[in-house]
């Protein structure tokens, strides 16, 4: 671990233990068929807030709205399904300009529609333009493993911890960058994530697709990674299907879940004491080029290794 | 360009702020060799051997395929946020338009709808005038503006009209968009990929604003007349001479479709032409 001092932490795992364990979930997707969001097949959803949003520039602030329709949307097709957000566009690791106005936005949608924890990507997709406003990069970057990034991302998870009373986890994003550097003691993205989590007293969104992804796009043993992060953290895991492009393998979530991956699961779940869900993650893009039978499929699929491992729903508890 | 060549200083470690300025940069940039986008950049904080190692990283297969992708999502989204219009030219030409907005910076906001508009008003550009294409860009350009302000839309108090100093201008969420055929006969012939009417020298107006319940809908002769001279802010007892234009002045304000300028967009003109000059 890098030499960063760290403030008292909780017990082990203590925010992650409080967690309520759900189950398994799927994304909120607008062009999917509403009985497909139904208890049964789902144990809950998983929602991106920024679909539910229209950007809105003030001047030189920039806001986002909650569009009441599609807000009203969701929660009729949701019904009383839990829900946990997964957010895109947080920005949390720019070194300026992390994006504000959607922790306002995500304010008012917790007011309106609670959730039982919230996530983001450990990455950041704004610089500073020619003029200081933030610029998007178009894509999402990588941070590199410094001190300074632990320091930064581990202060604002606390923040936003504090802010929102319930857990709040950074997930492993999948990249590109072999290159990438990383500080000695940070050593890789398995140590820069169990160091931000360790400053900012965070859980973790394990994406076993992600981090399939880096395993065979850098070349390193994804069980063996998982043997190193930080399982007691782990409160949620996500699953999602890819492709090959240009030599690559790509985090596209666009399709079934490839056997690598379900396999990474199985051997991963047992390891998860405080885990709360899986979720089966597609893009809305993506959406329609599955069948429901082939969405439905995956779940439970999820399910079956979920309940195989002992785990109980968040129905079935209650 | 080497790595030394940008300007760098040796007494600061690498910064976070750094290393994202120059890896969005190159990100971003529409060169071969996107190092070729640091030129010029002041006061970046690297020395050599971080500058080397941020070369390499950009040189690198992965960037190389990181930025393909950045393209290729730039893109998408920028066809997603002017789908009708753009399905209503050719192939080459949504091509070229897309092209030419991701080279200029375009596509890269993660909500498609923070830069429709302005990629609407830059397809708008380059379109002619009077055609089908430049109609359906206007009117997705309206749909866009109308329900982003119906958000926040609370009907005006009408009295406001009454003050005699009152200015109106165009409410900032509502257009007039001008069709050179009967709507419903353009929007079939979308829908059934036909042949599109031909360009009629009458005028179909339809009205776009934050308070109709649909958002739009077609407009009265005397609304157009009355939306012409909210062009450049004006006074209202010059709009509303006659108590039929009173009615649509109510009418547009209580919509949306008319506001009242903004009391700090007043500036005094020194022409003894005109008592005042209002920005708009």
């Amino acid at each position: 671990m890098p030499s960063v001092p760290a403030a008292p932490r909780p017990a082990a795992s203590e925010h992650a233990a409080s967690a309520k364990v759900l189950g398994v979930g799927f994304s909120y997707i607008t062009t999917l068929p509403a009985d497909l969001y139904r208890p049964g097949l789902l144990d809950f959803v998983e929602i991106t807030p920024e679909m539910l949003c229209r950007a809105r520039r003030d001047g030189e602030a920039l806001s986002m709205d909650l569009v009441p329709d599609k807000l009203k949307r969701a929660r009729a097709i949701c019904g009383e399904l839990p829900i946990v957000v997964h957010g895109v566009e947080l920005s949390i690791g720019s070194a300026v300009h992390w994006n504000t106005s959607y922790l306002d936005m995500l304010d008012r949608f917790q007011a309106i529609w609670p959730f039982h924890w919230h996530s983001e990507h450990l990455t950041y997709q704004t610089i500073p333009g020619d003029d200081q406003r933030p610029l998007s990069i178009g894509v999402p970057l990588p941070l590199p493993g410094t001190a300074e990034v632990v320091h930064l991302v581990g202060a604002r998870a606390a923040a936003i911890r504090r802010r929102y009373r319930v857990p709040f986890l950074l997930e492993n994003p999948a990249h590109f960058l072999t290159r990438l550097a990383y500080e000695p003691g940070i050593d890789d993205e398995v140590g820069l994530m169990a160091a931000i989590i360790e400053q900012g007293h965070c859980g973790q969104l394990l994406d076993l697709h992600n981090l399939y992804c880096n395993a065979v796009n850098h070349g390193f043993d994804a069980f063996a990674a998982v043997d190193r992060i930080r399982l007691d953290e782990v409160m949620e895991i996500h699953v999602a299907g890819g492709r090959w492009e240009d030599g690559y393998w790509m985090d596209t979530h666009d399709g079934r879940v490839p056997a690598p991956v379900w396999e990474l699961l199985e051997y991963t779940l047992p390891r998860c004491p405080n885990i709360g869900g899986i979720v089966f993650e597609l893009l809305n893009y993506y959406a329609t080029k599955m069948t429901v039978d082939a969405i439905a499929g995956e779940l439970m699929r999820a399910g079956e290794i979920w309940r195989r491992n002992g785990r109980r729903s968040a129905a079935m508890q209650e | 360009m080497a790595a030394g060549a940008l300007q760098c200083r040796n007494e600061r470690a690498m910064s976070l702020l750094d290393h994202q300025i120059v890896l969005g940069r190159c990100l971003r940039a529409v060169d071969a060799d996107p190092w070729v986008s640091l030129a010029g950049l002041q006061g970046i904080g690297l020395d050599r051997a971080e500058l080397a190692e941020l070369h390499d990283l950009v040189h690198s297969p992965g960037f190389r395929f990181t930025r393909r992708g950045q393209r290729s999502w730039c893109e998408g989204r920028s066809a997603e946020a002017a789908q009708l219009t753009l399905s209503m030219l050719s192939t080459e030409q949504r091509r070229q338009l897309v092209n030419d907005w991701v080279d200029a910076g375009g596509g890269a906001a993660f909500d498609p709808t923070s830069e429709a508009d302005a990629f609407l008003e830059f397809v708008a550009c380059r379109l002619s005038e009077a055609s089908h294409a430049m109609t359906i860009c206007r009117m997705e350009q309206a749909i866009y503006r109308a329900s982003q302000a119906a958000l926040r839309f609370k009907p005006p108090d009408l009295s406001l009209l009454d003050n005699p100093n009152t200015m109106l201008c165009a409410g900032t969420g509502a257009a007039m968009v001008r069709f050179f055929a009967e709507p419903q006969w353009l929007f079939a012939a979308i829908g059934a990929k036909a042949p599109l009417p031909p360009l009629s020298d009458r005028c179909f107006f339809v009205l776009f604003a934050p308070g109709l319940p649909a958002l739009f809908r077609a407009a009265t002769h005397e609304e157009a007349a009355v939306w012409a001279m909210l062009v450049d802010p004006i006074a209202m007892p010059l709009v509303s001479r006659g108590r039929d234009k009173r009615r649509t002045i109510e009418e547009l304000f209580t919509i949306g479709a008319a506001d009242l300028v903004p009391e700090g967009n007043v500036v005094s003109d020194p022409s003894p032409s005109s008592t005042h000059h209002y920005s708009a």
